[in-house]
């Protein structure tokens, strides 16, 4: 990452054009030798250990002659006697030795604490990390999380800090919520809090696509395989997120793929592990003994509907999951470039029966450089097949069925073989009937490619131009089939059985043209970078399927539709556009005064005609203080010492396509209207909005950068402040003034603000210890700011948050001044044991709810109006910690997290938990949650405040333990081991605290897992 | 920034949808125009446009639960003692015992139906007017056809505009003259009464003859029997009675024999009703075409549950919801066939509404023909609901007779109510004398004939019964049931839209 590779053989430069990837990776791959002057011959070590280095590279200072360290550390070069020879690799100071009279040098390479020469990711960019004002912070591939890992937003989970990362399912492979410094927008108006992902210089697009609402795959940015990824680079401000404009709002997530460079020998590795999985925690449902004990005890009538088994639903679904993933890579340098060619597959079984995701991932990555480096050029792309087996509907009903009531009935072979309920009579069906016999599958093909040419003319020094074409297409199928045999299905009669099949497809092209030049001008102290860019991104998407049902047969499984009674087709497409002209000046004085302007103008089709255009400015300053004179007495102490100030406007489009055109809906075949003997599909003229116009996020920060020690502790603190106005929300419109009676709307307004603080140390750096450290810590406080400018003061809010229980029944509140959807509940009486008041009175019946609850406004009456906003699911403090520590040829590393100050609605037990649950609208009785046992409710309580815990908590992420041999001549092999969420303390009763949106309900269970993985590099 | 130039060409900011239809591409024909016309008649059939779910013409509230037919029918009827629901969703509990406040949102639910509605007409007519039609160069035959539409655009207006009169008095109102993203005044009774009153006697030529427009269409006699309901009730809007008009409407209706009584009074709720002579307008419904979580697919599966078996009455489930208090069950003496309870397993009286097994259950709406037949699918009926029939002209005329309009007279009144108890006993041993025919009377007799059917909460505030007077189980949120304030007769303007629209003031009492 941080040497700009020369090249040094022109007499080998091949030209042509680049017809097909392979050919020319072929082509290329021949490395080219020249000589001059004496031969030179070295082995370079590393200082603390001793243990050769190889990959060094080794340069004649002034040239781009030079030569990379061999697999022990060996190089050999050309040079004459007055030259100076200078070696290089990331994470140790730079070296240079002077020829003079040696034939063999063998430098010692230091670690470098300090990371000010460092290089960063910045937008459409790189820059020295000195050079820095904005809010950067850069994770590589060996600071990674660890283990089965499927998503690759999961590698950087408790790594940066303001940056949470929750998985909120358990499913192998399941969406994952990013939210960087508390998320500017209403996620739960339909807004999204996802930042703009940029893999490789490609804006993608990273939500679910799920035309149907039935999606071809979990997560969508699974297609990138973790083992490619080299540093994920996480901008969180506004002044260095403003270049992405009208995406910005969110922070801008960097992704850089693993490439070859030049002078690299050939390298292969292969990784490879297998994984074994249980779930984590323990549901709290009643046994069979426990619920017949209490059916007994209080509704001895109902054991007329139970069986004799005991029968525990969710073992019988859950089972241990294994997986495997299998990585070879090679790498090598080629004439004036590099390549990069990577093979994977991966297979993760989910912990619930027939769920799993398998993937088999391709990438290459090319660069070379031509005509003296005046032209580089870059290619690459990664693919990904991911196939899905989806079986998570049924975790509810596994948790409600009667633990009484057995699996299998043998005698019932209509369906299956499987205990059921009367097909037409109430009751629910059999969850594992279902597990086993619906079919459920997603595939898709995902290919990011990108194509880079970059032009630095001789004759201008500093200038450059580049092109860069990039595309992102995916295309997937899914497909469900449930058959005849499903009670569910047999419940249809004779439109029993269905098959759904839909294809989903996107292309989204992106060109990027951007015009640079740098230039420094000693005379002044002044170095300057001016760019200018364009870029035009077209997003498309196409979506076709059938739904069929009412099988005549169960033989042709995915292939029935022709035996179906009725088939649905569905078809739709969608399209939308940015334009965008940016440009960025990094101006630095003295080296000391730095100085950052950045301007955006960014056009939508997203919005009609007079709103498509918004400028995106931001702005931000630098002072590296610890240069100036009177800080001399400081430098004893400090290595860095920086304070950056950074204010800026980013923005949000992530709405729906023609939102402001007056349009019309033709219905489906399912809402035709009859007139005469006719069915009509109806047309309908849609609401719309014709003044919507982005959201805006104004954000500043201040930030001091700082090292101390000679860089053995660097770190940052920050302190930001957020707020986005015009939010862009589904809001309430008067009656009759729309086509509708919600629209959306630039509203409300929010607010973030908080602080944060990184910390690097290294602890100990001695030739057999070392153990680095690194910690975060963020603080965020969000609020309400506002509504939509026609609400007076006293707006209730708006209430958002469905549960399970009732229809529509919402837990949450946006109301002005409160944290964004904070709870809104009734406040329990306490009992003289502090507890809530029991539930049922001492002949079993509900108590009144005057007498379990507050009667707030005095009313005389529990109702809607003595509702109290009570705690927020969004945490105050997360913390980070990893710690990485190596003893001779072991390793140890380990990271923690925890997240303080959040909360969860225990959906769970609030939906089972009540007595009068227990009778089934049916035949069947229905299991109850165990804090029945606690709170004695008979009737559903769903807004007692009993149900709000607190879910703080202390996670150990993962834990890894490696071995390595680097003793086997041109080969390392490292064993390792790894255990993922082997510890959990936290209050929350719960199965697990972190849950979407701070609403506990029916997840797909997580899991703990094992891992055991070879590591092999030739 | 040369390399903008490269790209220029696709550099248009402005991406028209290809699969969204725009006015311009699609109101090219009058069959578009139709299917517009299909839209409004559907509103008050289906929720949105995938049916059952899916695509919602209204937020805020569950899809299903929007339903126009569904909350019509739940706030005219749950807060009488026709019926009960047992279920604990949001504030739904409320309507069973008159408790509501304006932050209900099944109110919420059916006055934002009620308002699209009446812009969704709106729409129409702008989008209809001859001038547009002009531009589009349709022939006068098609301009002919269009004009047919429009008309019966005006008339959904008008009976959506009824709902809003009757429900909640004072409402924001707009005509097609007031373009989308106009903020609509508040107007009262009186010029809502005023204004339907006037549209209806405008449109009333333009409109097909009794009987003769398609099925599911309105006619003549849907608009006759809109004036009948909007005079029958007129001294409650306005204060100013007028029975006259009202038995002048009735008379149109069954003069034009178009209708009659069917001899079988259940063909009127099956599966297979579009076949009853006896319907003159309804909202439609079928198992494959025209399917909603609300409807008749409520009505049908809400009303089943406890010791059913619900294939027998067409569909595979139930879902335990709807019963009747004893109020309704003690209007039926012995013999009267009318009374379609279900009592296995089921006590008369409700000690618990949210058990379904306290009160009787009312099985009258089925997915199941009359010749023995399930409809065509299991869940969603194809059953359409009556909004107005012949019998309910009958009682009309009878009452407006009896309280002193002219036009009409007691014998054939009597007449009428006879006809319906003929059908309802089997035989005349259920015929009352003329001088037995009073305003009481007719309260209860349309409790028996038209229970279920939307119309109890206007019959009872006309009768002064609804909050004031009358008493029935769980009335007041009490189990022996209590008198109510009187502001709970009209519903509430909902929060929201009194927040989101300064111009609006809310209904005296909340």
């Amino acid at each position: 990452m941080k040497t700009h590779y020369k090249t040094l053989m022109l007499s080998h430069f091949v030209k042509h054009k680049v017809k097909s990837i392979l050919t020319l990776f072929m082509v290329l791959l021949t490395v080219a030798a020249s000589a001059q002057s004496r031969t030179i011959t070295g082995k370079v070590t590393d200082g603390e250990s001793g243990e050769s280095l190889p990959g060094v590279t080794v340069l004649i200072k002034g040239t781009t002659t030079g030569a990379i360290t061999d697999f022990d550390g060996n190089y050999q070069l050309e040079a004459d006697e007055d030259a100076v020879i200078s070696f290089s690799f990331v994470g140790y100071e730079d070296q240079e030795i002077p020829v003079g009279s040696q034939s063999v040098i063998n430098p010692v390479m230091r670690i470098s604490i300090s990371e000010l020469e460092e290089i960063v990711v910045v937008g459409y960019g790189e820059q020295d990390k000195a050079d820095v004002t904005g809010v950067i912070v850069a994770v590589d591939a060996k600071d990674f999380n660890k283990g089965a890992i499927v998503s690759p937003e999961a590698l950087l989970s408790g790594k940066v800090a303001g940056v949470q990362i929750k998985q909120g399912t358990g499913e192998p492979g399941g969406g994952m919520s990013i939210t960087i410094r508390g998320g500017s927008t209403f996620g739960a108006l339909g807004g999204n809090n996802a930042p703009l992902f940029v893999v490789d210089g490609v804006l993608v697009q990273n939500a679910n696509h799920s035309p149907g609402g039935f999606s071809g795959g979990r997560n969508p940015l699974n297609f990138l395989n973790p083992n490619d990824i080299e540093n994920i680079t996480v901008l969180k401000d506004a002044s260095a997120a403003a270049i992405y404009g009208s995406r910005g709002s969110n922070g801008v997530v960097i992704i850089t793929t693993k490439s070859g460079s030049a002078l690299q020998k050939p390298k292969l590795v292969y990784d490879g592990y297998f994984s074994m999985a249980e779930m984590a925690g323990e549901y709290d449902m009643l046994t069979g003994d426990e619920l017949r004990n209490l059916v007994q005890a209080n509704d001895p009538s109902l054991l007329e509907r139970m069986g004799n088994a005991n029968t525990n639903w969710m073992d019988e679904v859950l089972r241990p999951a294994m997986g495997q993933n299998h990585y070879l890579s090679f790498t090598s340098g080629i004439d004036n470039g590099g390549v990069r060619l990577s093979l994977g597959y991966q297979n993760i079984e989910g912990i619930i029966k027939n769920s799993n995701t398998e993937r088999i991932s391709v990438s290459f990555k090319y660069d070379q450089s031509f005509y003296d480096d005046q032209i580089k050029v870059s290619a690459n792309v990664n693919s990904a097949l991911t196939k899905d087996r989806f079986n998570d509907g049924i975790i509810g009903g596994a948790q409600t069925y009667d633990p009484t009531q057995p699996v299998y009935d043998t005698t019932n072979t209509e369906l299956g073989g499987f205990f059921e309920y009367p097909v037409m009579g109430q009751g629910p069906s059999n969850p594992v009937s279902s597990l086993l016999q619906s079919q459920d599958f997603g595939e898709y093909m995902r290919n990011l490619g990108n194509f880079k040419i970059e032009y630095k003319p001789k004759f201008l020094p500093g200038l450059s131009a580049s092109a860069n074409l990039g595309v992102d297409a995916y295309n997937g199928d899914r497909k469900r089939y449930l058959p005849t045999t499903l009670r569910s299905q047999a419940r249809q009669d004779t439109l029993a059985g269905e098959l759904r099949f839909e294809n989903m497809s996107r292309f989204n092209p992106t060109f990027t043209g951007i015009l640079g030049y740098e230039k420094e001008i000693e005379s002044i102290k002044s170095k300057i970078n001016v760019q200018v860019g364009h870029e035009v991104q077209d997003f498309n998407s196409d979506y076709y399927g059938y739904r069929a049902y009412g099988l005549t047969t169960d033989e042709f499984d995915f292939y029935s539709a022709p035996y179906a009674k009725e088939v649905e087709p569905i078809s739709s497409n969608q399209e939308n556009r940015l334009v965008s002209y940016f440009g960025r000046i990094n101006y630095s004085f003295d080296d000391k005064y730095l100085l950052t302007l950045n301007l955006r103008r960014d056009g939508s089709s997203k919005f009609g005609p007079e709103n498509q255009f918004g400028w995106f400015p931001s702005m931000a300053l630098g002072w590296r203080l610890l240069d100036e004179n009177f800080m001399d007495f400081a430098t004893g102490i400090f290595s860095d010492l920086k304070v950056r100030v950074g204010y800026g406007v980013t923005g949000n489009q992530e709405i729906a396509n023609y939102q402001y055109l007056a349009s019309y809906s033709l219905s489906a075949q399912t809402a035709m209207v009859q007139m005469g003997d006719t069915y009509y599909n109806t047309l309908r003229p849609n609401g719309y909005n014709s003044f919507i116009k982005w959201e805006e996020t104004t954000s500043t920060n201040i930030g001091v950068d700082f090292g101390v020690l000679q860089g053995r502790i660097s770190g940052s603190v920050e302190v930001y402040r957020k707020s986005t106005s015009d939010l862009l929300a589904s809001v309430s419109v008067p009656a009759l003034s729309n086509l509708t009676n919600r629209l959306l709307s630039n509203s409300a307004s929010l607010q973030n603000q908080g602080i944060e603080l990184q910390v690097n140390t290294v602890v100990l750096d001695n030739r057999d210890w070392s153990w680095n450290v690194s910690f975060n810590a963020s603080y965020n406080e969000n609020k309400v700011t506002g509504y939509s400018k026609t609400e007076p003061d006293d707006f209730e809010g708006y209430p958002v948050g469905g549960i399970m229980g009732g229809v529509g029944n919402t837990i949450q509140m946006l109301r002005l001044g409160e944290a964004t959807r904070s709870f809104y509940v009734y406040e329990t009486i306490k009992g003289e044991d502090g507890n809530p008041v029991y539930g049922a009175d001492e002949f079993g019946n509900p108590r009144d709810p005057m007498e379990l609850y507050v009667d707030q406004n005095g009313d005389g009456q529990i109702s809607s109006e003595d509702l109290i906003i009570y705690k927020k699911p969004d945490p105050s403090v997360i913390f980070g910690l990893t710690s990485f520590t190596s003893y001779k040829n072991f390793d140890l590393n380990f990271t923690l997290r925890a997240n303080l100050g959040q909360h969860i609605y225990n959906n769970m037990a609030s939906a089972y938990g009540y007595m009068d649950n227990v009778r089934g609208v049916g035949p069947n009785v229905v299991n109850l949650h165990k804090s029945v046992l606690q709170t004695g409710y008979v009737t559903e309580q769903y807004y007692s405040d009993a149900y709000i815990e607190d879910a703080s908590f202390l996670r150990v992420d993962n834990v890894t333990l490696g071995y390595n041999i680097n003793t086997l001549p041109n080969m390392k092999v490292r064993f390792y081991g790894t255990l993922q969420n082997p510890l959990l303390f936290t209050k929350y009763t719960g199965l697990d605290p972190e849950v979407f949106g701070g609403i506990d309900r029916n997840p797909y269970p997580k899991s703990r897992t094992a891992v055991l993985g070879l590591n092999v590099t030739f | 920034m040369g390399t903008a130039v490269v790209m220029t060409s696709c550099t248009d900011v402005e991406v028209l949808p290809r699969t969204t239809s725009t006015e311009n591409n699609i109101l090219e024909n009058e069959l578009a125009y139709k299917q517009f016309l299909a839209k409004l008649y559907a509103g008050y059939s289906t929720s949105g446009q995938s049916g059952p779910a899916g695509s919602g013409d209204i937020g805020g509230i569950d899809e299903g639960f929007s339903q126009y037919l569904r909350q019509y029918w739940q706030l005219q009827e749950l807060p009488t003692e026709e019926a009960v629901i047992s279920w604990s969703d949001g504030t739904l509990f409320t309507l069973n015992l008159q408790t509501w406040d304006d932050q209900n949102e099944f109110v919420a639910g059916l006055y934002y139906r009620i308002f699209y509605q009446v812009g969704l007409a709106n729409e129409f007519l702008r989008a209809a007017s001859d001038s547009k039609l002009d531009e589009r160069g349709f022939t006068d035959e098609q301009k002919a056809e269009v004009a047919t539409y429009r008309t019966e655009a005006r008339f959904i207006r008008a009976f959506s505009l009824w709902h809003a009169l009757d429900m909640f008095g004072n409402v924001p109102f707009a005509t097609e003259a007031d373009p989308v993203g106009t903020i609509p005044g508040q107007v009262d009774r009186q010029f809502l009464f005023d204004f339907i009153e006037q549209e209806l006697n405008e449109i009333e030529s333009e409109l097909p003859d009794a009987g003769t427009n398609e099925y599911g269409r309105a006619d003549k006699a849907a608009l006759w029997t809109l004036q009948a309901k909007l005079y029958l009730n007129a001294e409650v809007y306005t204060g100013e009675a007028h029975w006259t008009e009202c038995i002048t409407a009735c008379k149109k209706v069954i003069e034009s024999g178009a209708f009659e009584i069917e001899s079988n009074y259940q063909l009127n709720f099956m599966a297979d009703n579009h076949t009853s002579k006896e319907i003159i307008f309804a909202a439609t419904f079928d198992g494959l075409y025209t399917r909603t979580w609300g409807g008749t697919t409520y009505l049908v599966n809400a009303s089943i549950g406890g010791s059913m078996t619900p294939t027998d009455y067409g569909v595979t489930g139930g879902w335990w919801g709807l019963r009747a208090t004893s109020g309704l069950v003690d209007l039926f003496p012995v013999g009267d066939n009318r009374a379609l309870f279900w009592t296995d397993g089921q006590t008369k009286e409700i000690s618990e509404i949210s058990e379904f097994t306290n009160g009787y259950a009312v099985p009258k709406y089925v997915n199941i023909t009359s010749t023995g037949e399930n409809g065509s699918h299991q869940t969603h009926p194809d059953t359409d609901f009556p909004f107005f029939r012949l019998a309910d002209v009958y009682l009309m005329y009878a009452e407006a007779v009896v309280r002193g309009g002219t036009g009409g007279d007691v014998a054939t009144a009597t007449g009428y109510v006879n006809e319906l108890r003929e059908r309802a006993y089997g035989d005349a041993s259920g015929n009352i004398l003329s001088g037995e025919l009073t305003a009481d009377f007719i309260l209860d007799e349309r409790g028996r004939e038209l229970y279920w059917e939307g119309h109890r909460r206007t019959d009872l505030i006309r009768f002064k019964q609804f909050t004031e007077n009358g008493i029935w189980p769980w009335k007041g949120g009490v189990a022996a049931g209590e008198e109510t304030s009187t502001h709970f007769n009209l519903y509430p303007i909902p929060s929201t839209d009194l927040l989101t629209n300064t111009k609006l003031t809310q209904n005296e009492g909340y």
